[in-house]
């Protein structure tokens, strides 16, 4: 399947500085037509009928979030837009963010119209900082416009932690406290930020609004796989000649991302979503990308036969690591646990019972852990041990008796 | 009322229930560590896992509310094999320095190792070694034994609406702290005794019975 652009539609078209080269490419007709011919519930029956889902990773449906949101009672609702792209080896988002603002803020007026919000917030990664100075004369200019009527978009910059991509532990970071992953339920559209039913679209999800309200449902519908609608949009990063952001139609291979766009030889594992995703050996190269398969956030990515593969599981654990809020113990010992055992494996001295514990250790995890992070981590070992498994036991110390 | 499926039978419950609630109701014994009834849950621990059927994951029953037509497993062999893993990490990075510890058999987390049959754990993890903390008149406060339940920091806030204490430093590090990582001192700390009564192990103990030679017949455990 070809490439194809729907959210990168604007991008490198548009001066994303000035809004009237983006008014020239039907900048805010979407907003206008769903302010004047629709009504919020059928705003949100476009939205439901495209079968939109999530771009962050987790692929929940967007029409349904907003559904929630909507009809949870109370005025004052939340419109929050997630640009903490903080998954290893994604920089989409920032791609888009830096190449066209004003579809995301034209997405997020459609959303706050949609479920009667009066405040948006786009929460910033740190590191993305270059980023706000651009955001806010792009939101400036959409006021001046009269583009926001009745809706105050707000930048919130984060201060540098993964977890708080997370959406819960995101509104902790909104709020000023620590961000720390809260439980669920309740979830975000009924009780979210300071307590009010609240959306969190991720950036890439937000961009495909206007496009989705101004071509219909039925248009949107037709792209892609039976549950996967749409593009995505790929980071691939790694051992390729090409690196960079693609879009490709939700159900392509992997192969052609990896091998006929970006140009990568000798390939020996793929991870596709990053450090929280799965790892591919190379038999698995025409897996298609879509959520029923492996999608994640979109960043992929490749290692060549001169890498090792232990050592690479090694240092996705140390990042998890790293990144741990450290509220539930599982995520905060199990990470610490894994990283003991992985050293031994990769200096060769591991045991038989290692193996046993890392399996229990990841099945614990998966199972028990408060968010996606913990449940996440240790996805590089589980795949790694079903698809390396000689690998490891190449490692087990040689002194050991069997 | 609702009704769901409790390790295979029917029983009632009432709207906003916990399984937790429920299932001590129905006399089902589920073991917990980071909760207690008498704070807000924030399901830290996860010791009190169950099965749900149809969901991805194990949910903890402290915080997850009861609906209709739930399939609820206490005790299967996924929950009860998640339980240890969870109880061995801990042991893991947990001193072992129960022979000399002030909490002695009084310890929850001892407790859970018996009840769920842990034993010494297969593996070696980092110790978080901090110096006892003895400044102040009333705690000691040993956070080499803290096992990050939050039940002194929730105590502290939702009981006595202090908030002397918070969480700081992330991930393996996190560590319960006063002020700017200071040693709690009798500025910030009045003498309540509420968060000593609340922590599950070893960390917390009054100024009187901490560090004096202990007398009588030793304490022994089982299992």
């Amino acid at each position: 399947m070809p490439e194809k652009r729907i959210v990168l539609k604007n991008c490198g078209v548009i001066d994303p500085r000035d809004i009237n080269t983006y008014l020239g490419q039907d900048g805010f007709k979407a907003l206008a037509k769903a302010r004047t011919e629709l009504t919020p519930e059928q705003v949100i029956a476009e939205i439901k009928g495209s079968g939109l889902r999530g771009r962050g990773g987790a692929g929940f449906p967007a029409g349904l979030k907003w559904e929630l949101a909507r009809n949870a009672p109370g005025t004052e609702k939340y419109v929050i837009c997630n640009a903490d792209e903080g998954e290893v080896g994604t920089f989409k988002d920032r791609y888009i963010l830096g190449r066209d603002p004003f579809s995301l803020i034209e997405a997020m007026a459609i959303a706050g119209y949609a479920i009667g919000s009066q405040t948006g917030y786009i929460y910033l990664r740190a590191e993305y900082y270059y980023l706000l100075n651009l955001l806010q004369n792009a939101i400036a200019q959409a006021q001046e416009g009269g583009f926001l009527k009745g809706l105050v978009i707000e930048i919130c910059e984060g201060a540098g932690f993964y977890v708080c991509g997370e959406e819960t532990a995101l509104m902790d970071s909104i709020e000023g406290r620590r961000g720390e992953v809260r439980f669920r339920p309740p979830f975000p559209p009924t009780q979210g930020l300071w307590g009010k039913p609240t959306i969190i679209n991720n950036v890439e999800t937000l961009i495909n609004i206007p496009q989705i309200i101004l071509n219909g449902a039925e248009w949107f519908n037709h792209i892609g796989t039976e549950r996967s609608k749409g593009t995505k949009v790929f980071s691939i990063s790694g051992d390729v000649e090409r690196p960079g952001v693609y879009e490709l139609v939700m159900g392509s291979p992997l192969r052609e991302l990896v091998e006929e766009l970006a140009l990568a030889r000798d390939v020996k594992l793929v991870q596709v979503g990053g450090a929280a995703g799965r790892v591919l050996p190379y038999q698995e190269i025409d897996t298609p990308l879509a959520f029923e398969t492996v999608l994640g956030a979109g960043a992929v990515i490749v290692f060549n036969e001169s890498r090792d593969v232990i050592d690479i599981v090694f240092r996705t654990m140390e990042f998890f690591a790293e990144e741990c809020c450290g509220k539930c113990t599982p995520c905060r010992l199990g990470t610490e646990a894994m990283i003991e055992i992985l050293a031994k494996f990769v200096q060769g001295s591991g045991s038989k019972e290692d193996l046993t514990v890392l399996e229990d250790t990841a099945r614990m995890m998966q199972l028990t852990s408060l968010c996606g992070l913990g449940q996440t981590a240790p996805n590089a070992v589980v795949d790694t041990l079903q698809y390396f498994p000689d690998l490891y036991q190449a490692r087990i110390s040689k002194s050991e008796v069997p | 009322m609702i009704t769901v499926q409790l390790n295979g039978s029917e029983v009632q419950g009432r709207p906003g229930m916990t399984i937790l609630e429920l299932a001590q109701e129905n006399g089902i014994d589920i073991p917990t560590l980071c909760y207690r009834s008498e704070l807000n849950p924030i399901g830290a621990c996860r010791i009190c896992s169950v099965e749900v059927e149809g969901a991805r994951t194990l949910v903890a029953s402290c915080h997850t509310p009861i609906a209709p037509g739930m399939a609820i497993h206490t005790h299967s062999p996924k929950v009860l094999q998640a339980r240890k893993s969870i109880v061995e990490l801990l042991l893991a990075s947990h001193p072992d320095a129960c022979l000399v510890c002030d909490k002695a058999n009084l310890c929850e987390l001892r407790k859970l190792a018996a009840d769920l049959g842990v034993g010494l754990p297969r593996f070696r993890i980092r110790k978080r070694y901090y110096p006892l903390e003895d400044v102040s008149p009333y705690i000691v406060r040993d956070l080499t034994k803290c096992i990050l339940c939050q039940r002194c920091v929730r105590a502290c806030r939702e009981i006595k609406k202090q908030d002397v204490f918070a969480i700081a430093y992330r991930g393996f590090d996190s560590k319960v702290v006063v002020d700017q990582d200071q040693p709690l001192d009798k500025e910030v700390c009045r003498d309540c005794d509420v968060c000593i009564s609340f922590c599950p192990v070893g960390a917390l103990t009054k100024r009187e019975e901490a560090l004096v030679p202990k007398k009588g017949i030793p304490l022994i455990m089982k299992g």
